[in-house]
C-alpha cells in the first residue's frame, strides 16, 4: 500500500538544497585553498591537525579563488531561501512533529544504535522516522543557521563586527563555518550511506512521494546491508 | 525502447553524478556566468546598503604583530623602488573634481596630522594579519583638496607596473581609510608599498593600493588591476 511520504515541498527543498550544498562546499573548498590554514599571519593555530594542507583540487569547484567567490556569494542565497522555504513549511504544516526529539529521545537512540550494533535482536519501535534520523535530522537546520551566521561574520567582519566578535573573531569564525560545513558533510555521507544499505525505498518517497510501510526498515528488521528485500513472510503471517 | 522506473531512475542517477563529476574543479557552466553576474551586482548594493561609518575594525587584544610574517605582493616582476634619480622627487598627487588640487612630498604628507591604528588586514585569500599604520586620513585629504560632492568614486594610481584600484567614495571616506606611509613604527619598506600607500581595513587587501602616485576623484568608478581581472570591484570587508 503505498502512502504520500513527503510532501512536494519537502521534495523539491530537498534536492535543490543537495544542488546548492554541493556547490557551495566546492567552492567554500576552492576558497579555503588559497590560504589552507586557520593562523592569523605570524602566528600558529592549535586546532587544526592539517594545517597547511590544501584539499585535492578535484574535490573543489569554481577554477579559481575569483570564480569559487562568485559562485559561493551566489548560491548563499539559493541554500538560505530553500533553507528558510523548508523550515516555515515543516513548522506551518507540522511535519516538525516527526522531526523532533520527543521524551526519553537518548533512550530511543541507545537503542537504536544498539540494533545497529547487533546488540539487540529487533528493530526498535519507531514512528515516521527511528531515533538517530530524528536526531540528525534536528540537528542539520542548526548546523545549516551556524554555517550561515559564522559564513556571515567572515564575509563583513568590519561592518558586522558583533557578529563576528560573537564567534571569537575572524579566525575562530571562519573555523567554525569550517568545522560546521566538516559537520554538513559528514552527516550528508552517513545519510546517503543509510540510504542505499538500510532503506533504499524511501528513495522513491524523496523523488515522487510515494512510499509502502510494509518496506520499512522496521518491518523487514534492516541493518545496513541486512534484510534488503521485502519481508514477504510477515506479510503472509498477518492475513486479517 | 521502454524506460521502466527502475532503468529510469539508474540513467537519471548516473546522468547526474556524471554531471558532478564532470563540474568538479571547472569554473561551472557558462550559462550560469550571467546569473553568478547578477548576484555579484546585487550583493554590492546589500554591501554598500550596510556599509556604516561607524563601524570600525578592532583588533583581539592577544593578536600578535605579523611583522615580517606580512606577504608582500606587488605585479611588477621586481619589487617597485621609486628612484629619485630617475623618476625625479616621489609625490602624491590629488585631483580629479576637486576645488584644489595639489601634489605632496612625502615630508609635506608627513607634516599632516597624523594618526595611528592598530587594524587587522584582510585578504582575498582568507588570512588576516595585525599591524599598526601610520600615515593621514583619506577624508582629511579629501577636505584638504575640496573633493567634489557628486566625485562618488576614487581611483588609487601607483607606480607598481599600471596597478590601481578604484573606490567607492563612503568607504574611502572611513576613519579607517588611511595614506599610510608608516608600518609597526618604521618608516614603510619597498616590499609594503613605500614611500606610501592606501591602507584600510574596511577593503580586501587588494583594493588597498601600493605604492601610491596618483589619487584622482572621479564621477565613475575605474575598475581596477584585480577587479578587471574577475576579482569583486567591491571588495567590502
Amino acid at each position: 500500500m503505498t502512502r504520500l511520504r513527503h510532501h512536494w515541498i519537502v521534495r523539491l527543498t530537498h534536492w535543490i538544497n543537495v544542488i546548492a550544498l554541493t556547490i557551495m562546499v566546492g567552492s567554500g573548498l576552492r576558497i579555503f585553498n588559497a590560504y589552507p590554514r586557520f593562523a592569523r599571519r605570524g602566528e600558529t593555530f592549535c586546532c587544526n591537525p592539517w594545517e597547511g594542507h590544501p584539499i585535492p583540487r578535484n574535490l573543489t569547484f569554481g577554477g579559481w579563488l575569483g570564480g569559487a567567490r562568485h559562485w559561493h556569494f551566489a548560491m548563499m542565497w539559493v541554500l538560505v531561501v530553500n533553507g528558510l522555504i523548508y523550515v516555515a513549511f515543516i513548522y506551518l504544516h507540522g511535519e516538525w512533529r516527526d522531526l523532533v526529539p520527543r521524551r526519553g529521545y537518548f533512550r530511543d537512540a541507545w537503542e537504536m544504535l544498539k540494533f545497529y550494533l547487533f546488540v539487540r535482536r529487533d528493530h526498535p519501535v519507531q514512528g515516521k522516522h527511528n531515533a538517530l534520523q530524528r536526531g540528525t535530522y534536528f540537528v542539520l537546520p542548526w548546523i545549516g543557521l551556524l554555517t550561515v551566521l559564522t559564513g556571515i561574520a567572515i564575509w563583513k567582519p568590519v561592518q558586522l563586527a558583533p557578529l563576528t566578535d560573537l564567534f571569537g573573531g575572524f579566525v575562530w569564525a571562519r573555523y567554525w563555518h569550517f568545522v560546521a560545513m566538516l559537520l554538513l558533510v559528514a552527516l550528508s555521507f552517513i545519510h546517503v550511506f543509510m540510504v542505499f544499505t538500510v532503506d533504499p525505498y524511501s528513495l522513491r518517497s524523496i523523488i515522487t512521494g510515494g512510499y509502502n510501510p510494509e518496506n520499512s526498515p522496521e518491518e523487514r528488521n534492516a541493518r545496513p546491508f541486512i534484510n534488503l528485500l521485502p519481508n514477504r513472510a510477515r506479510k503472509v503471517e498477518a492475513p486479517e | 525502447m521502454t524506460v521502466d522506473r527502475r532503468k529510469f531512475l539508474t540513467i537519471t542517477g548516473s546522468a547526474v553524478s556524471a554531471a558532478i563529476l564532470a563540474s568538479c574543479n571547472s569554473r561551472g557552466p557558462k550559462s550560469a556566468e550571467k546569473l553568478v553576474k547578477y548576484a555579484e551586482r546585487k550583493n554590492e548594493g546589500l554591501e554598500r546598503a550596510l556599509f556604516r561609518h561607524t563601524s570600525m575594525d578592532a583588533t583581539l587584544s592577544g593578536a600578535k604583530f605579523a611583522g615580517t610574517a606580512l606577504p608582500s605582493y606587488f605585479v611588477s616582476r621586481t619589487v617597485p623602488l621609486w628612484s629619485d634619480a630617475a623618476m625625479g622627487p616621489w609625490s602624491l598627487e590629488i585631483g580629479g573634481m576637486v576645488d584644489r588640487p595639489i601634489r605632496l612630498s612625502l615630508q609635506q604628507l608627513m607634516d599632516l596630522p597624523r594618526t595611528h591604528q592598530r587594524v587587522n588586514h584582510y585578504c582575498v585569500e582568507g588570512w588576516t594579519a595585525v599591524e599598526q599604520w601610520t600615515g593621514v586620513r583619506f577624508s582629511d585629504l579629501a577636505k584638504l583638496v575640496g573633493a567634489h560632492r557628486d566625485a562618488k568614486y576614487v581611483d588609487f594610481e601607483s607606480f607598481d607596473d599600471g596597478y590601481h584600484e578604484s573606490w567607492d567614495v563612503e568607504s574611502a571616506m572611513h576613519k579607517q581609510t588611511v595614506v599610510a606611509y608608516g608600518l609597526d613604527g618604521h618608516m614603510l619598506g619597498p616590499a609594503h608599498g613605500a614611500p606610501a600607500r592606501l591602507y584600510s581595513p574596511v577593503k580586501l587587501g587588494y583594493k588597498n593600493t601600493k605604492y601610491l602616485t596618483r589619487i584622482m576623484f572621479l564621477p565613475a568608478r575605474n575598475g581596477g588591476y584585480w577587479s578587471d581581472r574577475g576579482y569583486e570591484w567591491y571588495g567590502g570587508v
